[in-house]
């Protein structure tokens, strides 16, 4: 598994485009910064682009990735290796190149001109959310044989996860709002990862406002330091899951 | 000239001679005398009695004539075994300064306080350390109190229902309360029925209700002062003439925490505050003209909650920075005004480049009222569809009042933005 983990991360490497991403989240980065005089203003403008742009680009990139590299995957399959660790160490150089790619181009910035823990808060929120959106993109590309549907399904995916399913939550609040459904809010919103960074970076950033709803879910799951684990449990589950699927899917897969 | 050269002289003599009768007394805890009461007792109207270092336990002293306390080493009067209250002032133009007072009984019957004051006339209250009291300081019926420079720490291990207010006034006028620090009581200071007073410097932290809590009292200016982590932040209700300027209100969080609770209030000049991180700075509820300008709100859940009973409060020369929501409401509070104000969530334009941006802008979010019907909305907040929404809304209003707007907002803020 580690010689394919290097190797396709050396191809990743050579690939121009995560340097290219990771050239993008810098020049955002630095830019909001630089328009905004306040930078708690620019960190929080920072944030809304990078919980709808960080998973669009990871699932997007691996589906277009493991496409690409199939010959190569192919050729694997051929050897006497394990199948779980061809996509394994595939996945880990995706997600490794990633993550570093969000670490330099967010995590600078956000630490030299924010430093604390918002900004920390939304630099682990990112790069969990570049890891659920590249198990997510592995499980579409090795579900689809061909490249223009799986990145289509990667786009929808997106789409649902970053706007609709919200949209959906809203309009069950207002339906259902004659109803005690306030305990089950949360774990709604949690069904979807995107929701799950954006409530780490609230809790860090709109504690003030969190605090105001006294539900006893929210002060609860709001309360602490407790809040921001839950979440990242949850966006544990949300890498475990669709990596388990994956692994699955591509055991049987025909090549 | 002449005669007036004369009465000089006879007010001087006059003086000289009231200041003669006055005698000071010394009582100190390890010398010959070493009580304080019978001193107490058999002191002239004008004496000043001086108490040295040492620890006076005997149980409630009672002043009941004109003196003046004087501790030297911040002596410690303890009130264990007494009545309830440490000290009890029933004489008018009393001082005490520079004590230690502790010992008050916890009581759900009596006011016990470690100093009372009942109807007593320009009682000053000065740079003494109240430790641990039921009530700290608890006027009633009194003019022109004086409280400065007192330390207030309650106990911060009783429950709210055993806890009373640091300083407390009933019925009292002229009072001038000064540089305290209050900690740990249930309200750190409490008005009611006090009229044309001052609440100045002091800082009010901790309390697990209100750090300044008043109730009928006119009349009133309340300035520089810093409430902090209050529970419930400060409320003021059935009040008019209210001043309250350069007063810092921070922290304070909860369901009903807010940075200022106005309630049924007549005439407020709300100027240059400061409101950080608090649930809801400023919820407007019941209040007839207001002038609220040039206050800083920054970071809070709510900066502003103005309900539609609200009428003829203005607001200019705000900053409005780093708030969840700039303002809620739960109606339609058309009756009042925005202009001149900065919001940072302001897009417009300033072609003209005098400093006023060329469209107006409207405070109200839609999120903010959906919030409003739906509190556990607030799980959605800055996400790309409640910014959407918010777009929507404000390129065309559909659903948020239509004249709720600020018409002259503001390119920059008037204030020196701190970060949060």
């Amino acid at each position: 598994m580690w010689k394919v983990y290097k190797y396709t991360l050396i191809d990743l490497a050579r690939n121009k485009f995560v340097l290219g991403w990771t050239l993008l989240l810098l020049a955002i980065s630095l830019g909001l910064f630089q328009l905004e005089d306040q930078p708690v203003k620019a960190m929080l403008s920072l944030s809304q682009v990078l919980l709808a742009l960080v998973p669009l680009v990871a699932s997007v990139f691996t589906i277009v990735y493991l496409y690409d590299a199939m010959e190569f995957t192919e050729l694997l399959a051929v050897q006497p290796l394990r199948r779980s660790k061809i996509l394994g160490g595939q996945m880990a150089a995706l997600g490794t190149a990633l993550v570093l790619g969000a670490l330099v181009g967010t995590g600078i910035p956000l630490m030299l001109f924010l430093p604390g823990g918002a900004s920390l808060t939304l630099i682990l929120a990112c790069v969990m959310l570049t890891l659920v959106f590249v198990a997510i993109g592995s499980l579409i590309a090795i579900k689809n044989r061909e490249k223009a549907r799986g990145v289509g399904l990667g786009l929808v995916v997106w789409f649902l996860f970053v706007l609709v399913y919200d949209a959906v939550l809203l309009w069950v609040m207002f339906a259902f709002s004659d109803y005690p459904i306030e305990p089950w809010i949360v774990p709604l919103a949690a069904l979807d990862p995107i929701d799950l960074g954006r409530i780490m970076v609230l809790l860090k950033v709109d504690l003030a406002a969190m605090m105001g709803y006294s539900g006893a879910v929210y002060e609860k799951f709001f309360g602490n330091v407790r809040g921001i684990l839950v979440a990242l449990l949850a966006l544990g589950a949300w890498v475990a899951l669709p990596s388990a699927f994956a692994f699955r899917a591509f055991r049987r897969k025909d090549l | 000239m002449k005669n007036w050269m004369r009465l000089c002289a006879v007010a001087f003599l006059l003086c000289t001679v009231v200041g003669l009768s006055a005698a000071t007394w010394t009582v100190n805890a390890s010398g010959k005398v070493k009580k304080l009461a019978p001193v107490l007792a058999s002191a002239q109207a004008g004496d000043t009695v001086r108490v040295l270092a040492g620890t006076y336990a005997e149980g409630t002293l009672t002043i009941d004539r004109p003196l003046t306390l004087i501790g030297i080493g911040r002596p410690v009067i303890d009130g264990a075994g007494g009545d309830g209250n440490v000290l009890t002032i029933t004489a008018s133009d009393v001082t005490v300064q520079g004590f230690m007072i502790t010992g008050t009984k916890v009581s759900n019957m009596n006011d016990n306080a470690g100093i009372e004051v009942e109807k007593a006339d320009n009682v000053k209250l000065t740079d003494n350390v109240m430790e641990h009291c039921f009530f700290a300081f608890h006027f009633a019926n009194s003019r022109n109190p004086t409280v400065i420079g007192n330390t207030v720490n309650g106990d911060p291990e009783q429950s709210e229902t055993s806890r009373a207010n640091g300083i407390h006034l009933w019925h009292c006028s002229g009072a001038t309360i000064e540089d305290n620090e209050v900690q740990n009581h249930r309200d750190g200071i409490y008005f009611e029925f006090v009229t044309d007073s001052h609440v100045r410097r002091n800082k009010s932290l901790n309390n697990s209700r209100y750090g300044l809590h008043f109730m009928f009292s006119h009349r009133d200016t309340y300035s520089d002062n810093l409430f902090q982590d209050n529970g419930a932040g400060v409320a003021v209700m059935f009040s008019k003439n209210v001043d309250m300027s350069r007063n810092r209100f921070i922290r304070n969080r909860g369901a009903s925490s807010y940075g200022i609770l106005l309630k049924e209030i007549n005439d407020v000049k709300i100027d240059s505050n400061i409101f950080i991180d608090n649930t809801t700075a400023l919820l407007v509820d019941g209040c007839n003209r207001g002038e609220i300008r040039g206050n800083i709100f920054q970071g809070n859940g709510w900066a502003l909650r103005l309900f539609a009973n609200a009428t003829e409060c203005h607001f200019t020369a705000n900053s409005f920075t780093g708030n969840t929501f700039d303002m809620s409401t739960n109606g339609n509070p058309v009756f009042n005004s925005f202009s001149g104000n900065y919001w940072d969530r302001y897009q417009g334009y300033d072609l003209d480049h005098n400093g006023v941006g060329d469209v107006p802008f409207r405070p109200l979010s839609l999120f903010a009222m959906v919030n409003e019907r739906m509190p556990y909305a607030v799980v959605l907040s800055r996400s790309l569809l409640t910014q959407l929404l918010d777009q929507a809304e404000r390129l065309v209003p559909s659903m948020t009042p239509e004249g709720l707007e600020d018409d002259k907002p503001l390119m920059k803020s008037p204030h020196v933005t701190r970060n949060l």
